[in-house]
């Protein structure tokens, strides 16, 4: 751990909340066997899973409240009562450090009326109030304060009404997630090999890293799944949808084969996660004045050759279901659910916490230009995401399987890059990707009641 | 009472924010807080916010009030008057005295 902010152990769990006699009937939550809408042996996907609102409402049942979802940056917290509101899948949730210096999250919505009680995007606060009727919520998520409480009955006790928990929060490196799932399987272990690629990004030294700057948010249409899908396994699309991109960066602009044909690993995770990265002795940072700080002989010395001469720069990761970074850029983010056919990007910049002010602003800028919300490669992604979603409704269109056969077979133990890796032209980690969340959509949650 | 009763030094409290003196030390009726403006002055005002359960001390001082952390009810530093809903009476103002970096309280009884 190279933070100096300790998440909170995670040990609590959820209270039952007081139901009386309310029991919510099965059918509003009526889930769907997807085994026959992935193919992953095949690479074919059905189109339904980008469009269907039923599907949707059971991935948020299903993938978004059992994961580990990536909730902000160790650095967003430095005292009590610093927090950040986020989202877990569509659900609203305030991230802060209580009076004891642990990280907590609750969900952002009044235990009264419903409505948050926290409306800023960041900030220092004592208390959490709902601007409805008054009801104030501690950093401990405790209900401390209630107008007019003399209308309550004896039997009224505010300790049934704090903030509901999310039961674990953790970190690594810096990254701090949430789930709320009672007993989940360890953030760490639940990471597995895609630790290795992540630290290629967040361990050049023991300072760790930093954020700069806010986070930057914007609205796209498109299935979130088609942002996460890409980041995790799509290097292919790099030389067609950001050739004017990558001309504007050519020295000399002359299209160059060796960026056209790269060569490179792909690590495909059975969790669902995923990196791509080309593989090269002369492997670097694409801002020059990070290129010209970077110490690449500390960098080999700690990370290893392997991680210098691949995902320590150019690459894209995933990290199921929705966090996504790019190395070479700083850029971490979360795609955030918004409907089947909606997302919203929250991106964030962060650089080693030992570089000099000028180097983070060059980083800053590097990565504003190139994936900001107007970057000149993040538009051409965004673009053809909604344009895949926006003709996806169409019942021919959508009927049509999707081919994701690309390295069929290559998928294979190298010797070199932990656990299963294909080629950096592949679409094996997809292929995993789609796997796990099918096996996911079809397991029952903690939150299902077993049949009896 | 003459001289009051010496219960912080000035630079215990943070500019723009409080502290809270416990009633055994104050001998009043409720803990009295201390809050310290942006020009460094300190006033003093009964804790316990006139309309809710919520600690004035946890407030925060601007403008020449102190707005109560929970439901956003201000008064006034100098003399405890109220401004805005949803309080509807008066904060119970003490006086202060800041001597060589020490804050003495003179509480007034029987509020």
């Amino acid at each position: 751990m190279t933070t100096t902010v300790e998440p909170g152990n995670g040990a609590r769990t959820v209270g039952a909340p007081p139901c009386g006699a309310l029991q919510r009937p099965s059918e509003l939550s009526r889930n769907i066997d997807v085994s026959g809408l992935v193919d992953s042996q095949g690479g074919l996907l059905d189109r339904a899973v980008f469009t269907d609102e039923q599907l949707y409402r059971q991935e948020l049942r299903r993938i978004f409240a059992t994961s580990w979802l990536f909730l902000a940056h160790t650095d967003q917290f430095h005292k009590p009562g610093d927090f950040f509101t986020t989202y877990m899948g569509e659900d609203p949730v305030i991230v802060t450090m209580d009076k004891n210096r642990n990280i907590r999250a609750y969900l952002n919505s009044c235990r009264h009326r419903g409505a948050r009680v926290c409306r800023a995007d960041y900030g220092a606060t004592r208390s959490f109030t709902c601007t409805y009727h008054g009801w104030a919520y501690d950093l401990e998520g405790k209900l401390i304060s209630i107008p007019n409480k003399e209308g309550y009955a004896d039997n009224f006790h505010t300790d049934d009404w704090g903030l509901v928990e999310v039961p674990h929060v953790d970190s690594y490196q810096g990254l701090i997630f949430g789930t709320w799932d009672p007993k989940p399987v360890a953030l760490r272990d639940s990471l597995g090999d895609i630790a290795w690629y992540l630290d290629a990004m967040l361990d050049h030294d023991a300072e760790g890293t930093v954020v700069v700057g806010g986070v930057n948010k914007w609205v796209l249409e498109g299935n979130w799944k088609l942002a996460a899908e890409q980041f995790a396994s799509d290097w292919y699309h790099v030389n067609m949808s950001h050739a004017s991109a990558l001309m504007l960066l050519s020295p000399g602009g002359k299209p160059k084969d060796e960026v056209v044909h790269r060569t490179g690993r792909q690590y495909v995770d059975p969790k669902g996660h995923g990196h791509g990265f080309p593989v090269h002795p002369r492997n670097r940072f694409d801002a020059q004045t990070v290129h010209e700080w970077m110490d690449y002989a500390a960098l080999r010395a700690r990370l290893g050759d392997a991680r210098v001469e691949g995902p320590v720069t150019t690459g894209h990761g995933t990290v199921f279901p929705n966090f996504s970074y790019l190395p070479v850029n700083g850029s971490i983010r979360v795609w955030h659910p918004k409907g089947p056919d909606r997302m919203e990007v929250w991106a964030w910049t962060i650089v080693d916490k030992s570089m000099p002010d000028h180097v983070r602003e060059a980083q800053r800028l590097y990565n504003l230009r190139t994936f900001g919300p107007s970057g000149i490669f993040e538009q051409d992604d965004g673009e053809n995401w909604s344009e895949v979603q926006v003709i996806s409704h169409g019942f021919i269109t959508n009927s049509v399987p999707l081919n994701y056969q690309m390295g069929i077979g290559s998928e294979r133990h190298d010797g070199r890059y932990p656990g299963v890796t294909s080629e950096l032209y592949s679409d094996a980690a997809a292929r995993a990707m789609y796997a796990r969340w099918r096996d996911l959509m079809n397991t029952p949650a903690w939150h299902e009641r077993k049949p009896s | 009472m003459k001289y009051g009763i010496r219960v912080a030094a000035v630079d215990d409290i943070p500019k723009g924010e409080g502290i809270s003196i416990d009633r055994s030390v104050t001998g009043t009726d409720d803990d009295i807080a201390l809050l310290r403006d942006d020009d460094g002055c300190v006033w003093a005002l009964n804790n316990t916010c006139t309309h809710a359960e919520a600690s004035l001390a946890e407030g925060w001082v601007e403008d020449g009030y102190v707005e109560c952390p929970l439901h956003s009810s201000k008064f006034c530093l100098k003399t405890g008057a109220v401004q805005g809903l949803p309080a509807t009476r008066d904060a119970v103002a003490h006086r202060v005295e800041l001597r060589d970096g020490d804050v003495y309280l003179f509480p007034r009884q029987g509020s």
